[in-house]
């Protein structure tokens, strides 16, 4: 008996409600003074924001709302949204990346114009993001999966005389019209199979499906073809590198740890929840088997995230291809669901989405630096960062912790992460899929480590010079290398509360 | 008084306190860090102290303190103390050896200016506290673990000056030779998992007890390549006495200990009495109720023992440096423990430990400050006369000499002499092999009572025979308390446990030890590992009266070799006599050709299948290795170029990748039918 219970239902969606309205805020204080330069206003609003948003989400989550201990989700708008432990947890990963990247972009932007609109752009794209992991519909996820995308043009093309952030948003946007009419055409067809666009309606109306199921066939994959591309797997992958690579650092930051996690949300609800696999797979002849769908899409981006990421000599841009291995990694967290898995499938999508949370702490970071390092103005290449380590050697740690973090190696968050997801998908008894993963990561370690190498151990270049101690970067990517090695301690409870609210799907 | 043994674990830690302080800030501390490490000692001293006395008054400790892997399908690995009459016993001793040295070091390390004091201090703190964490081990794996850590510190400090060309390479070869012992024991460790599912010392489920249980039919356990339990049992307990051999110096891998000389004297008497050899013995003390079951492992430990004790004091003979006979004193003195143990005497070993550890630290240190005098000459031949210049020195030393060689009634004579009677009248009792090993040890009595007594008199007695010794460096109050305080043990510390006098005057209740070490556990106490021991007792002509011969036999012998020492070198020009060894001067000048059997074993068959291995590992491994990663970023060339940077391209890319999913899934689930 919570005092929560007693307040309208609609609070329950408060957390989206105060992003909006931050986002809102932001607007009005930019009409007030549209030629501020009081960066500092601005930043502080939208990080203010973002933390009463992602506070209530979490104090929601420590109470039980929308949670089994609290009479279960809470449907709002006819069914249109639903509150309920996953859609909570994954508002906090959204609104912690938020509150970093707005933290972050203080300095970032610190001589920009239109910094108003810049900021109001990212809460509004949270605010989207909040919405998917809450969408009940098809229809509202099409259209707060738009609402995550379209700030997410604009902010990509955001450096508008940098003719690589324009590029980059150009084609973010052009493969992203495509994926949107692929996504809505498979809207489309699941609509005219089930007649239903409300998740659970769907997956009631499949039993009649059996005559159909070509066409439902279709609308599933395409369907999951507009997932793919939010985040950032094969073959819907190809804006990601160009995106991330060209997008001011802290926004390719945003893109790959809030954005993606934003994609797995509406991906593991509409997947668990409309076509769940007992049902869709026993239709017709052979039924529509998505779980080997996403087990060949999960080995196909890790692998070839993690070869292009090898190759590369630009560190953001191996980083956006890390991004998309690390797409693949999560991907398991649905591929290893089985019709008969009973409680490993809550663990399997439990554990990925406990990595999603550890992966927006270590990968926002790694960006974070490459903007700080941006903001040194010492180049891109491995060969930039050497001796790095002797100028900044806070920074340098920091950055150490999130590659090997990312790599997967004790003692940070990201081992215990990918130790749990590798292990949950071998109870489930996809040990190849595990295997493949576990290859792919000690591939992954050559690369990250040439990051700390060249850092730590190469001579710096007679020019290496570091200007600026950036107040707002430095507390940034501090506050994200901190986070990394307290969730390698802290992990127990993440990973209860992820596979307990994953559970409540099936 | 309920509570002190909740304190148990600050003995282990206030000297890892040491450690940290010393490491951390011993630059910065006046003394670089030894004042840490005395107070740390003195402050685990004094609660061993507490301890001691609360086992004497009944009271046991057995706690599981960390269990750092658990849920696997069999065995918990964990932390846990326990503390018994032998572990508290053990604590006191390690705790004020441990203390004592600190202060020794003090007048040999600080005040003759050396550098890098603050690792000295660090080490030396760090192997206190892993000797005492092995001490009160609950487990056997927690026991390995600290024993690999009492290894590493005894390399870290007999490497300590690691500039010169000598103590880098003993402490190589210390760190090696144990090691090729201690193999044996990790596999044995392995073994008794696997055997039991429990490594426990102490408990419901130990593993002595089960092994107990298991050879009387009552209890089942995992016996490996067909063997019966107790066929088994013996190649399990051999395994462990693998790493015993090695750390306790016994024949065949005691050639270590003569090279770890090469070490700060005060660290000697650390790695002698109280720590790295101690070790080994206290582990098969420790475990002895799992030795007791197998008598072909017993009489193996006997027969090292007795062998070592001999072997190793004739060779002590010959010496010319003071370090080196007092290294050989305590090989043989190790292989008297050995001997006590297999031969069924518990109580006569632990006895042996105890006084040995006080007697030898005593030599070692009034060793040290007999080098500290010679300007760290540490050749006999070049003193002589020192009687007089160091009269403190010289009475704690001649105090510990003569509890070495065993004239009553100083400490070592109580116990060698317990030793001895049990070996024979286990051997009486029908077990010939005991006899021989007997043999052995008494004629061992004789060589210990000559070599210590040419050291005593070329060290100290006769002129001077070099300007040093005539005029020598003084010694601080820091070298002669420690002395003192050790030469008061050496002398007295065997009146605990005077079985000869209560069994000759029949003055009951003066065993002390035995009493002690009888209480407690009742799968650990002296008392329980008599009932199953495979010897009985039989005697010559009544009971007393075999302890009146052995007692006077191994007393006479003491006594004659000491007189034989008197007669060649208490002389005022003493010349060397070891032209009428003849040919078997040589080969006890080369230590029985030890180091060069070990050596060739080495070189010749050891390096060839290394290099055989060192192939396999550069051109298969590495080069399966390289393959791989070459592969690996070919295709990551490969797959980069995919991404040419042209959004048709990528759109067409998209649109036959959905294409060719829908077509595979399509197949697959019939859609198209």
């Amino acid at each position: 008996m919570t005092p929560l219970q007693t307040a309208p239902v609609w609070t329950a969606a408060a957390p989206a409600i105060i992003l909006a309205a931050t986002a809102l805020l932001l607007l009005t204080i930019d009409t007030i003074d549209p030629d501020t330069t009081n960066n500092g206003l601005l930043a502080t609003t939208a990080t203010l924001g973002s933390l009463a948003a992602g506070g209530v989400a979490a104090r929601f989550l420590m109470a039980g709302t929308g949670m089994e201990s609290t009479g279960g989700a809470i449907s709002l708008y006819g069914d249109a949204l639903i509150v309920d432990g996953m859609s909570l947890f994954f508002t906090l990963i959204f609104t912690s990346v938020a509150a970093m990247v707005s933290v972050a972009s203080y300095d970032y932007l610190a001589d920009e114009q239109y910094q108003g609109e810049f900021y109001s752009l990212v809460l509004l794209a949270a605010t989207g993001m909040t919405l998917m992991a809450m969408s009940n519909s098809l229809a509202t996820v099409f259209v707060s999966l738009e609402l995550a995308s379209l700030p997410s043009y604009a902010l990509v093309a955001f450096l508008k005389k940098n003719r690589g952030s324009v590029e980059a948003g150009l084609k973010y946007f052009l493969i992203g019209a495509l994926s949107s009419a692929v996504f809505a055409f498979g809207i489309s067809l699941v609509y005219a199979v089930t007649g239903s666009l409300v998740l659970p309606d769907i997956a009631a109306g499949l039993s009649g499906a059996d005559e159909l199921v070509g066409v439902l066939g279709l609308g599933v994959l395409m369907i999951a073809g507009g997932f793919a591309f939010k985040t950032a797997s094969v073959p819907f992958h190809f804006w990601a590198p160009e995106a991330y690579e060209g997008a001011p650092a802290p926004i390719s930051a945003f893109l790959s740890s809030a954005s993606k996690a934003a994609g797995f949300a509406v991906a593991f609800r509409v997947f668990t929840v409309a076509f769940p696999l007992g049902t869709i797979s026993s239709l017709g002849p052979g039924g529509i088997d998505w779980s080997l769908l996403f087990a060949i899409l999960a080995v196909v981006t890790m692998t070839l995230g993690n070869f292009a990421a090898a190759t590369q000599e630009n560190v953001k841009r191996m980083l956006a291809y890390s991004s998309i291995g690390h797409a693949g990694y999560a991907l398991i967290g649905l591929a290893a669901i089985t019709v008969d898995g009973g409680a490993a499938n809550g663990n399997v999508l439990g554990a990925s989405m406990a990595h999603l949370l550890v992966y927006g702490f270590m990968n926002t970071g790694a960006f974070l630096f490459i903007a700080m390092v941006e903001k040194w103005g010492i180049g891109r290449t491995f060969e930039d960062y050497n001796g790095i380590a002797s100028k900044a050697p806070i920074a340098a740690t920091a950055m150490t912790v999130f590659m090997f973090s990312l790599a997967g190696l004790p003692p940070f968050g990201g081992f215990v992460s990918k130790y749990a997801l590798f292990y949950s998908a071998i109870e489930s008894g996809f040990w190849w899929l595990a295997a493949v993963g576990a290859m792919n990561s000690a591939l992954s370690l050559f690369y990250y480590s040439r990051v700390v190498k060249a850092m730590w151990i190469e001579e710096p270049a007679k020019s290496l010079e570091i200007g600026s101690q950036p107040v707002g970067l430095y507390g940034a990517v501090v506050f994200a290398a901190v986070g990394t090695v307290l969730l390698l301690p802290g992990f127990q409870p993440v990973i209860e509360t992820a596979q307990t609210v994953a559970a409540a799907l099936f | 008084m309920a509570g002190i043994l909740e304190f148990a674990p600050a003995i282990v830690l206030l000297p890892f306190l040491s450690f940290l302080i010393a490491l951390g800030a011993g630059r910065y501390m006046p003394k670089g860090g030894a004042l840490a490490g005395i107070g740390a000692t003195a402050g685990s001293f004094v609660l061993a102290v507490a301890t001691f006395f609360a086992v004497s008054g009944g009271q046991t400790y057995n706690q599981t303190i960390y269990t750092w892997a658990e849920g696997l399908d069999a065995v918990n690995l964990t932390f846990g103390l326990l503390i018994d009459p032998l572990s508290a016993m053990m604590l006191v001793i390690v705790t004020l050896i441990a203390f004592l040295v600190h202060v020794f070091s003090l007048g040999y390390m600080n005040d003759e200016g050396e550098t890098g004091l603050p690792r000295y201090y660090a080490a030396l703190g760090l192997f206190s506290a892993s000797m005492l964490g092995f001490v009160v081990s609950d487990n056997l794996l927690m026991a390995f673990m600290f024993f690999e850590l009492v290894g590493l510190c005894s390399y870290l400090l007999i490497g300590f000056w690691f500039r010169q060309d000598g103590p880098p390479s003993a402490a190589k070869k210390a760190f090696l030779v144990t090691r090729f012992g201690d193999y044996f024991f990790l596999i044995g460790v392995v073994a008794v998992f696997a055997t039991f599912g429990s490594a426990a010392f102490a408990g419901p489920d130990a593993f002595p007890v089960l092994a107990e249980e298991a050879l009387h039919g009552e209890h089942s356990v995992n016996t490996f390549l067909g063997m019966g339990e107790e066929a088994w049992f013996t190649v399990v307990g051999l395994l462990v006495l693998g790493g015993v051999v090695g750390k306790s110096a016994q024949f065949p891998l005691h050639t270590w200990l003569p090279d770890a000389m090469e070490g700060p004297t005060p660290v000697s008497a650390l790695i002698h009495a109280a720590t790295m050899v101690a070790a080994g013995v206290y582990l098969v003390a420790r475990m002895y109720g799992f030795y007791a079951l197998t008598p072909t492992t017993l009489a193996i430990i006997a027969l090292i023992g007795g062998f070592t004790a001999l072997f190793a004091a004739t060779m002590g003979v010959v010496k010319k440096e003071i370090k080196q006979v007092l290294a050989y004193s305590t090989i043989s003195q190790y292989g008297y423990m050995m001997l006590g143990l297999g031969a069924g005497g518990y109580v006569a070993a632990t006895f042996h430990l105890m006084t040995h550890a006080f007697f030898k630290a005593l030599l070692f240190l009034g060793a040290g400050s007999v080098i500290i005098a010679m300007h760290h000459n540490e050749n006999m031949w070049d003193m002589g006369g020192l009687k007089d210049k160091m009269p403190v020195t010289y009475y704690a030393f001649l105090s510990g000499s003569l509890a070495l060689a065993g004239i009553v009634p100083f400490a070592g004579f109580w116990s060698k002499d317990e030793v001895l009677y049990e070996t024979l009248i286990h051997g009486l009792g029908g077990s010939p092999i005991l006899l021989a090993a007997y043999a052995m040890g008494l004629l061992a009595v004789f060589f210990t009572g000559f070599y210590t007594f040419r050291m005593v008199f070329l060290t100290f007695h006769g002129e001077p025979r070099t300007e040093t010794a005539r005029n020598p460096h003084g010694v601080r109050w820091n070298v002669k308390a420690p002395l003192a305080v050790l030469g008061v043990l050496a002398a007295t510390a065997g009146f605990v446990n005077m079985v000869p006098v209560e069994k000759l005057l029949g003055i009951k209740g003066i065993d002390f030890l035995h009493q002690f070490l009888d209480g407690s556990f009742s799968s650990l106490n002296a008392h329980h590992y008599a009932e199953i021991l495979p010897y009985s007792s039989s005697y010559i002509g009544g009971e007393a009266t075999t302890v009146a011969i052995g007692a006077g036999v191994s007393l006479g012998l003491a006594l004659a070799g000491a007189a034989l020492a008197y007669v060649l070198y208490n002389v005022p020009e003493p010349v060397e006599h070891t032209e009428k060894l003849g040919s078997i001067k040589t080969v006890l000048y080369n230590n029985y050709y030890q180091d060069e059997y070990q050596v060739w074993i080495a070189t010749s068959v050891v390096q060839p299948i290394s290099r055989v291995l060192d192939k396999f590992d550069q051109g298969i491994v590495d080069g399966v290795v390289n393959g791989i990663s070459s592969v690996s970023l070919f295709a990551g060339s490969r797959m980069k170029r995919i991404q040419t940077g042209v959004v048709s391209n990528y759109a067409a890319l998209l649109t036959l990748g959905l294409t060719a999913l829908l077509l595979g899934l399509g197949l697959i689930g019939g859609w198209f039918a």
